[in-house]
């Protein structure tokens, strides 16, 4: 942990994160057995002990976390939203097995019943818990977890807040062997109706050997003024295959802090695809843990950020074994006030011979003021390894405008197109059809609210 | 009617085109052939507004329209269609909408109403089949990943989708193989119409034989020295352009 000291001071300061621990401490130990009853204890001493973090930290060196020091933000409370307000939204008729949440509450009548093969799971972390109380507690906190990892600037405070709230939230489980035809969608809806309120989102998904899925995980806000502290967990087991999408359009009024963690064994295939529109201040951290040899880790991101968003990424790939392929393309466009951060992490340990990385980082800056900061950080310990990173901002590409132009296509028009095929490349990676469209469609309208981006025409 | 008077056009301070006087009458076929670097590519380039040269002197005027002072895309709408030597690979736009956006833009200048996608996919159904393209082709990112001759087939492709009353055909025969170059040209005649004027730059014969022009002419240092009918495309396959610097050399 690096800079206590420059940490806004939650021992001595009233701040409504602390005090709403206090307050629900009692209603949180009846969820769940005893044992998540300590882990939220120490992650709650953990909290307070480091405080939130200030941009004197190292991880949080460009995102400002004011809006968060006013600390006037309430326990989550109850709200409705009706499946027609849901099929009206950005997220449309999305045909998945959904599972929904209203600020951090499952909600049952806006989820879909199906009919699952034998043994797979997929529902509330507390319905979970009543079928597979050893794997959750097996599993539950130990993948968001750095402790013994590389890196001396690791920070887990925002973790830790979560843990220390832990209620419900979504589980999956696909036993050995399973290929799951349809995919997940996991929504967390936010409606902030009656004043400030924080959430909690917690997902813990465990693949079984040989087991395969897809599955989407989207934020979204209908209402309100509020803060989603999510944390997502996966386990990977031999040969496990996900495609894992997180779309996050929260209100422009608030602010959303997720981390997904993933361990992955042996000859499995991850890709998560970090899809960006949304939140005042939008940070994730995306931290992959290969526990196995012979694994493919395929990280993608695309962010938009106007007016004065702030979206910063932080990704770290711990290549721990040998043999191991990650790739890696995050891309960012931000137009007036925005500003993107990207940092990518790629630990390489001792032991992890014939690692083969490639990061890239790309950003369009659609006006001078608005502002990307990159960092690829590779820490290297082995010597037969192969690890590439780059990084571009700039214009777009005159031979590609005069191609569009030559062909009737004016040029703002042009640029417009440019401007949404940059980011529309990344969505290409998600293969969930309507889930492609859907954030197709949320990438198309985002960018019109540009005042830099002229409209795309042609429809 | 396309009429080129006395163009001059540099790149930085290099004078490349030196005085190009060309008029290509609706219907006809006019093959520009010269040696590299003679200004053939320059000269496609200046007539479809490519950034970077600079017109000293001259004009360029479609059925009588100035083209000098529209910017490309109101160019595309007067009715010129430039075929690229490297069409461009555009990730994350399909084939399919960046036809229509140009299709659509094309027609609203020229006072049409616009298609809708089912009246598009149909006035591009005929096309497909015309140049024998692979429909897949057409929900694939615009030229991402398509080989060579793909490339240049999904160019004529386009021509014949946009209808241009000036084609310019930009060194189409490079890199194409036997059969590609019979599909390239197969299309190209297919659009071969008396109210259609077509530009063929190329620094090999062999593309003529199966588009075969009415006029070639033959470019050296940015003018055209010599012009002929397609018998002087043969006369160069066969001496090179050596013969034609020593014609040149003999008069002066």
């Amino acid at each position: 942990m690096a800079g206590t000291s420059e940490m806004i001071d939650l021992k001595s300061t009233p701040h409504s994160l602390v005090e709403n621990f206090n307050l629900m401490k009692g209603l949180l130990a009846t969820y769940g057995p005893d044992e998540l009853q300590v882990l939220r204890e120490k992650a709650f001493r953990n909290f307070t002990e480091f405080g939130i973090p200030t941009t004197k930290d190292e991880e949080f060196k460009y995102l400002s976390l004011r809006a968060l020091e006013d600390g006037r933000f309430a326990p989550a409370y109850g709200a409705t939203i009706d499946r027609f307000e849901l099929e009206q939204s950005v997220l449309g008729p999305i045909d998945a097995i959904n599972v929904v949440f209203i600020n951090g509450e499952y909600a049952p009548e806006l989820s879909s019943a199906h009919a699952l093969p034998k043994g797979v799971f997929i529902g509330s972390l507390k319905d979970g818990f009543t079928v597979y109380e050893e794997v959750i507690l097996e599993h539950l906190g130990k993948i968001a977890n750095l402790t013994g990892k590389l890196g001396s600037t690791n920070d887990e405070r925002f973790v830790y807040l979560n843990t220390a709230y832990l209620t419900d939230g979504a589980f999956v489980y696909l036993p050995k062997g399973v290929s799951l035809e349809q995919p997940i969608h996991l929504i967390y809806l936010s409606k902030a109706d009656h004043g400030p309120l924080v959430s909690y989102p917690r997902t813990l998904i465990v693949l079984g050997e040989n087991s395969d899925a897809k599955l989407l995980e989207s934020y979204l806000g209908m209402d309100g003024v509020y803060f989603t502290n999510a944390v997502t967990e996966v386990v990977m087991g031999e040969s496990a295959i996900l495609e894992h999408t997180k779309f996050q359009q929260e209100k422009l009024e608030s602010v959303h802090i997720a981390a997904t963690s993933i361990h992955q064994s042996e000859d499995s295939i991850y890709t998560n695809n970090n899809i960006n529109f949304g939140g005042h201040i939008a940070r994730n951290d995306v931290n992959v843990w290969l526990d196995g040899e012979h694994t493919e880790t395929w990280l993608n991101g695309a962010s938009v950020g106007l007016g004065h968003q702030a979206i910063d990424n932080h990704t770290r790939i711990d290549h721990a074994k040998p043999n191991c392929n990650s790739f890696e393309v995050y891309k960012a466009i931000l137009g007036d006030h925005a500003l993107g951060v990207f940092n990518g992490k790629i630990f390489v340990y001792e032991d992890a011979q014939k690692t083969d990385a490639k990061q890239t980082n790309k950003a369009i800056l659609l006006s001078p003021t608005a502002t990307i900061n990159t960092k690829p950080q590779l820490e290297i310990f082995a010597d037969d390894v192969k690890c590439t990173h780059g990084a571009t901002i700039g214009q777009l590409r005159e031979d590609s405008m005069f191609y569009l132009q030559s062909r009737g296509i004016p040029k703002d028009e042009a640029r417009g197109l440019l401007v949404y095929a940059f980011a529309a490349e990344v969505l290409e990676k998600v293969t969930i059809a309507s889930a492609r469209e859907v954030l197709e469609n949320a990438l198309f309208a985002k960018l019109k609210e540009s005042q830099d981006m002229p409209e795309k025409g042609g429809e | 009617m396309l009429e080129i008077k006395n163009l001059h056009a540099r790149v930085e301070d290099k004078e490349i085109l030196r005085g190009i006087n060309l008029t290509v009458n609706p219907g006809e076929v006019h093959a520009i052939m010269g040696p590299n670097g003679s200004g053939k590519s320059t000269l496609a380039s200046v007539i479809s507004g490519k950034s970077g040269y600079e017109v000293t002197e001259g004009s360029v005027e479609l059925n009588g329209v100035d083209l000098l002072e529209l910017a490309p895309e109101e160019r595309a709408a007067a009715g010129v269609f430039l075929a690229f030597q490297y069409p461009v690979e555009i990730p994350g736009v399909t084939n399919t909408y960046f036809l229509r956006a140009a299709l659509n833009n094309v027609r609203k200048h020229r006072g049409e109403a616009e298609l809708s996608m089912t009246e598009f996919m149909k006035h591009i159904k005929s096309k497909v089949q015309m140049m024998d393209m692979d429909s897949s082709l057409l929900s694939r990112s615009v030229n991402e990943g398509f080989s060579g001759g793909e490339k240049k087939r999904n160019e004529i492709f386009q021509m014949a989708v946009l209808e241009p009353s000036l084609a310019i055909l930009d060194e189409t025969d490079s890199g194409l193989d036997i059969d590609a170059l019979k599909v390239v040209s197969n299309g190209v005649n297919a659009l071969r119409s008396p109210d259609r004027s077509v530009v063929v730059v190329t620094h090999y014969q062999r593309l003529l034989n199966y588009i075969v022009p009415d006029y070639v002419h033959v470019l050296m240092e940015g003018r055209i020295v010599k012009s002929g009918g397609k018998e002087l495309a043969l006369a160069l396959e066969d001496k090179g352009y050596a013969f034609v610097e020593e014609e040149l050399a003999a008069k002066a």
